[in-house]
């Protein structure tokens, strides 16, 4: 593991982030980590694209060591080879929270995909965690609840759709449209996605076992949500036995990153007892 | 000794559906979302009756073959299921029927190497195969992964040569596909197998692949210059894997347009080519490139190159592609240069395309036969 002290949480932001490198089963893998290393832990499992910052965060490391991997195929980090679904994520980060010492009490914080990906950990190994927080997750099919396919969505209404308002996202965003870099690496990230699910957008283990995450959970959204609706939030909630749900106005999918309360509302969820 | 006097002359119809609504043209893509109830099912019948009249017509005049492809969710073709139109052929034709083709990855391979080899076996050994990738439009129209598209591309061609070259029963054991008894019935006629070619863009892989088996390459959709070098590329790495680059392995298209004048050549063409680029090839860079359709490193050279797409002017094309309109002395001049600078002798003749009427196919068809290939036959003999 090497590290290099060098990613701010946002623009402006006066909180940076050493970028620790780890090797998961051949995988070049970054965590970006913030916070007293001896504080409680906050992992943040981020959503299908890591160009937004993580500025929410920032007051997290007031009380916690805040650890943020980027995915295998995403951000910094580099491809699993063999990737065929949400399950070699499962496995990746069994390995790496081996690395990391994360064998107990850690706060797992997941985003869309995130959430998705926490959701099928939790299921697996509840046992490292003490607190579960699932931010506007992905993968919860609900019949009759329409919801688009990220797939369908094209890229230039991207932006509109995941924020409330657009000024939360424009400090993120090239002031090109057309710019090369940018574009490549949200290609490189929407593959990974699709790798993983194009022929099945849902994830069928769900509904049959989120019964099993009997930890205190927080299930997040932003009333505005344009990509994930917010009444998914009920459903979720009704699979996970000691879940509750908070919502938050004039916030979007990104409701971190647009509402503060929702990121107050993530570490308060965090310091409750057990 | 020259290329031409071995050259091969394939007609190739791509089944277009050209009935299209008066505002057809403020829609960004008429692939993929084009409403499917924008297709008349009368008007259809009408235009395969007619589609296959002029193929008909192709095999009588003398044509070596006949070439199909298959495309989805279009208008640009009318042969999804392109075999089922080959089988149509067979009985009424006596030249080659070549299916450029299925893309092998988007059903179960043993099922199309079944089919072609029906084809094979009905048509007493006068199927010819392309393997084409698909474009990306393809894998938002079918649920198959473009993100593995390719690997599961690679181990489809592998399960149909086992299919085709194995005594069965035999099991496989892949990736994607498992088959416990692959043991298809028929077998081809042709002995090992038809003859193949892998369809591409010039993407290392593909051209690697083709290499690497010893099959034909075409390629579709870059410029001529660029396909010259991919075709070096492709023959240094066909004698690299032992096989040795004869002339047929090379396949390359032409459009082509004949007529009494090169004014009159060019202006009874022109429309349905602008037409042919304008419409029937516009879409979308997202369709064009479903995620993970295409490397990273792939992508990037993509989105930084010319967009063909949906737009075009006359001289560009030209200057661009194999495309010719005028006298047989002209057409005649124009082929047999790109045959030798191609160093092939398999080529694809687009002489109908996009919504060019009957009469003009007729007439091209029929002036290119008669006074076009035996033009280039007597050159070579010139020659000689």
């Amino acid at each position: 593991m090497t590290a290099t002290p060098v990613t701010p949480a946002g623009p402006g932001s006066r909180v940076l982030f050493d970028q620790l490198d780890y090797d998961v089963n051949g995988t070049p893998t970054t965590v970006l980590a913030a916070g007293n290393p001896d504080a409680p832990r906050i992992v943040f499992l981020h959503g299908a694209g890591t160009f937004h910052g993580w500025a929410f965060a920032e007051r997290w490391t007031e009380r916690y060591r805040v650890l943020i991997p980027h995915h295998p195929g995403y951000g910094d980090s580099g491809d699993l080879d063999g990737l065929r679904d949400i399950h070699d994520l499962v496995l990746h980060y069994i390995e790496l929270f081996d690395q990391l010492g994360l064998t107990a009490d850690v706060n797992l914080v997941g985003f869309s995909l995130g959430g998705l990906i926490a959701a099928r950990f939790a299921i697996e190994q509840k046992h490292r965690l003490r607190r579960l927080v699932l931010v506007a997750p992905a993968g919860l099919r609900v019949p009759g609840l329409a919801v688009d396919d990220l797939f369908r969505i094209p890229p230039e209404e991207l932006p509109g759709r995941l924020v409330h308002r657009m000024d939360t996202l424009l400090p993120y965003l090239p002031s090109d449209p057309g710019d090369v870099d940018f574009t490549v690496d949200r290609y490189r990230e929407i593959r990974t996605t699709a790798i993983m699910l194009w022929e099945q957008p849902y994830d069928r283990v769900l509904p049959r076992w989120l019964g099993r995450v009997d930890i205190p959970t927080l299930v997040v959204w932003g009333a505005e949500d344009r990509l994930l609706p917010v009444d998914l939030a009920d459903s979720w909630a009704a699979l996970l036995p000691r879940s509750t749900v908070a919502r938050f106005p004039d916030a979007g999918h990104l409701v971190l990153d647009e509402s503060a309360d929702a990121s107050a509302a993530v570490a308060r969820f965090c310091d409750g007892g057990g | 000794m020259g290329l031409v006097d071995q050259a091969e002359f394939h007609f190739f119809h791509f089944f277009p559906y050209t009935d299209l609504p008066a505002d057809h043209r403020e829609r960004a893509s008429l692939w993929v979302d084009f409403s499917n109830a924008n297709y008349d099912p009368t008007v259809g019948h009408d235009l395969y009756n007619r589609y296959l009249s002029e193929m008909l017509l192709a095999d009588k005049l003398g044509y070596d073959g006949l070439v199909l492809n298959e495309h989805h969710n279009t208008q640009y073709s009318m042969n999804p299921a392109p075999n089922l139109t080959a089988a149509a052929l067979i009985p009424q034709t006596s030249g080659w029927i070549s299916v450029f083709g299925t893309p092998p990855n988007l059903g179960y391979p043993n099922r199309l190497a079944e089919e072609y080899a029906m084809l094979d076996v009905m048509s007493g050994g006068r199927l010819r195969v392309a393997f084409p990738l698909g474009t990306g439009m393809e894998y938002w129209a079918n649920a198959v992964n473009p993100a593995t598209a390719r690997a599961r591309f690679r181990e489809s061609i592998d399960i149909i040569l086992h299919c085709w070259t194995d005594d069965g029963p035999r099991s496989y054991e892949g990736d994607f596909y498992t088959y416990r008894y692959l043991n298809p019935w028929p077998r081809p006629l042709q002995q090992p197998h038809p003859e193949c070619y892998i369809v591409g863009t010039g993407s290392p892989e593909t051209i690697e692949l083709a290499a690497e088996l010893g099959f034909g390459y075409s390629v579709v959709f870059i410029p001529r210059t660029v396909q010259l070098q991919v075709f070096d590329r492709y023959r240094e790495r066909l004698a690299h894997h032992g096989h040795e680059p004869t002339p047929e392995k090379v396949a390359i298209g032409v459009m082509a347009y004949v007529a009494e004048s090169d004014a009159r050549a060019e202006e009874e063409f022109l429309p349905h080519v602008m037409y042919f680029f304008e419409n029937a090839l516009r879409t979308t860079p997202r369709y064009l490139n479903p995620p993970g359709y295409v490397t990273v490193p792939e992508f990037r050279k993509r989105i930084q190159a010319a967009d063909v797409h949906g737009s075009a002017n006359w001289d560009d094309l030209v200057a661009i592609n194999r495309i010719v309109a005028g006298t047989p002395e002209k057409v005649a001049d124009a082929i047999g240069g790109w045959i030798e600078e191609a160093g092939s002798n398999r080529l694809t003749l687009n002489l109908t395309l996009g919504d060019m009427p009957h009469w003009k196919v007729v007439k091209n068809t029929t002036l290119f036969a008669e006074e076009v290939i035996p033009r280039l036959r007597a050159r070579k003999e010139a020659a000689a």
